[in-house]
């Protein structure tokens, strides 16, 4: 099997990963809810991957770190405990649903900024227009479509120029590209576990840098007496109990990114997007590219269901993901929503064979 | 030895406490503190032996002293201690 679809979910983990969750599984009880060993050893692995998300995205306070279920979970949080009655919310034109969907559930008024694929100036333009007078922006890292990385660092100084809270979607970039929360100033950033941080299926981190409103009230294992959420991080935010087996796991991930660094991962990912480009020259394939690109790869091939050929490259053995990938915003931003388009992405553990394996079937499909 | 327990608002706060009290050569725990001490119900401390008044002082300048401080007493029940 050639897996190709990291962008959705790495599936090939560093094999500490499996192993730490086993062990989660066999020795750690609820964090939060005991004094006895079992209570404190998970205690102490959850602590543990707040400490070591907190040193990979620059964030002083390891409470600020709070473990959700996923990245939509995170954006959902931070969406709703910024949304007001009336509020006018910013989003650029390469969101996906998990961030255009809770927009237009909160009855914001919706206005999108930046649809120029891989024109990182003219996206931050459109920002610069669009931003005043706003009650909040959204904007995603990396686009999950396209890889297109967009000037977050830019749009995030924007915003606090005019004092617009801003929640970064890192989904795609958490693991791969600088995440500095410091830097950025960002009131949220949420991120997947399970992608390029390697966690398990399950697990996902929201920063919380400003002021965050329960989604979920329950059990937070303190101050058990009020019936509201305790007024304090992480507690207000992780009603119920953890995922600490997925969070073992996770902890091992971080670990592994900030052992071999984001720029080399970057640096891995670009190389096999560089051979990918390479080897289908000449193919008649519209491929998706810009200078401002990390490791995801989208095609299409003229008069062909994009659809068809990803369902002939599983049958071969390759995992690609085909259609509209959960962001119908990003395809209209880039005129490719009829069509969808058949999406590469990769991680550490893909190489240049298997890459180049990909593109002879591929070839021989169409 | 005496047990003085610093009362915490989260596990997380205590574990924070220990760890930066740690980094300071200073040995402490994570406990579940005791239910006539906690508050609001359930609630979690930091447990050492010795060093009281440089973690207290420590917590303070790190703004990671927001709750009571006790001591035990050789009957079993704890004072607290006021600064």
């Amino acid at each position: 099997m050639i897996y190709l679809d990291n962008a959705a979910t790495t599936l090939i983990k560093p094999p500490q990963v499996e192993r730490a969750v086993r062990e989660a599984m066999r020795s750690c009880a609820s964090p939060g809810r005991g004094g006895h060993a079992p209570a404190m050893r998970a205690a102490e692995t959850v602590y543990a991957c707040r400490e070591e998300a907190a040193a990979l995205f620059n964030l002083s306070e390891p409470e600020r770190v709070i473990f959700t279920m996923n990245a939509t979970h995170g954006l959902n949080i931070a969406i709703k405990s910024l949304v007001r009655p009336g509020a006018r919310a910013v989003m650029s034109g390469f969101e996906h649903n998990s961030v255009s969907r809770p927009l237009a559930a909160s009855g914001a008024e919706l206005v999108v900024a930046g649809r120029q694929l891989f024109d990182g100036e003219a996206v931050l333009e459109d920002f610069r227009k669009k931003l005043p007078g706003a009650s909040l922006a959204v904007c995603t890292h990396v686009s999950n479509v396209f890889g297109f990385i967009l000037p977050i660092y830019e749009i995030a100084e924007l915003c606090r120029k005019y004092s617009v809270p801003l929640i970064v979607d890192a989904s795609q970039s958490a693991g791969i590209l600088d995440v500095d929360a410091a830097r950025l100033g960002a009131a949220f950033i949420a991120m997947p576990g399970h992608k390029a941080l390697f966690g398990p299926q399950g697990t996902g981190i929201l920063l919380c840098c400003g002021e965050g409103k329960p989604l979920m009230h329950g059990g937070s294992g303190s101050d058990s007496i009020p019936q509201h959420m305790p007024d304090y991080l992480p507690d207000m935010l992780e009603a119920g109990t953890h995922n600490v087996c997925g969070i073992a796991g996770l902890l091992e991930g971080i670990k592994y990114v900030r052992r071999k660094g984001t720029g080399n991962i970057l640096a891995h990912e670009r190389s096999m997007l560089g051979i990918m480009k390479r080897s289908l020259e000449g193919s008649g394939l519209e491929l998706f590219t810009g200078e401002e690109q990390c490791g995801v790869l989208s095609l299409r091939c003229p008069e062909r269901d994009c659809e068809s050929i990803a369902l002939r490259l599983a049958q071969m053995g390759v995992c690609v993901r085909s259609g509209l990938h959960c962001a119908p915003t990003a395809h209209e931003s880039a005129g490719t929503i009829e069509s969808g388009t058949l999406r590469f992405s990769f991680s550490p553990f893909v190489n240049a064979a298997q890459v180049k394996t990909a593109c002879g079937l591929l070839r021989k499909i169409i | 030895m005496t047990q003085y327990l610093i009362m915490c608002r989260s596990l997380t706060k205590a574990q924070s406490s220990v760890k930066l009290l740690e980094r300071a050569g200073i040995t402490a725990a994570v406990v579940k503190a005791p239910q006539n001490l906690s508050s609001g119900g359930c609630g979690y401390a930091v447990s050492l032996h010795r060093k009281f008044d440089e973690a207290v002082s420590l917590l303070s300048k790190n703004n990671l002293l927001n709750g009571k401080l006790f001591r035990r007493m050789e009957s079993g029940e704890y004072a607290e201690v006021f600064r």
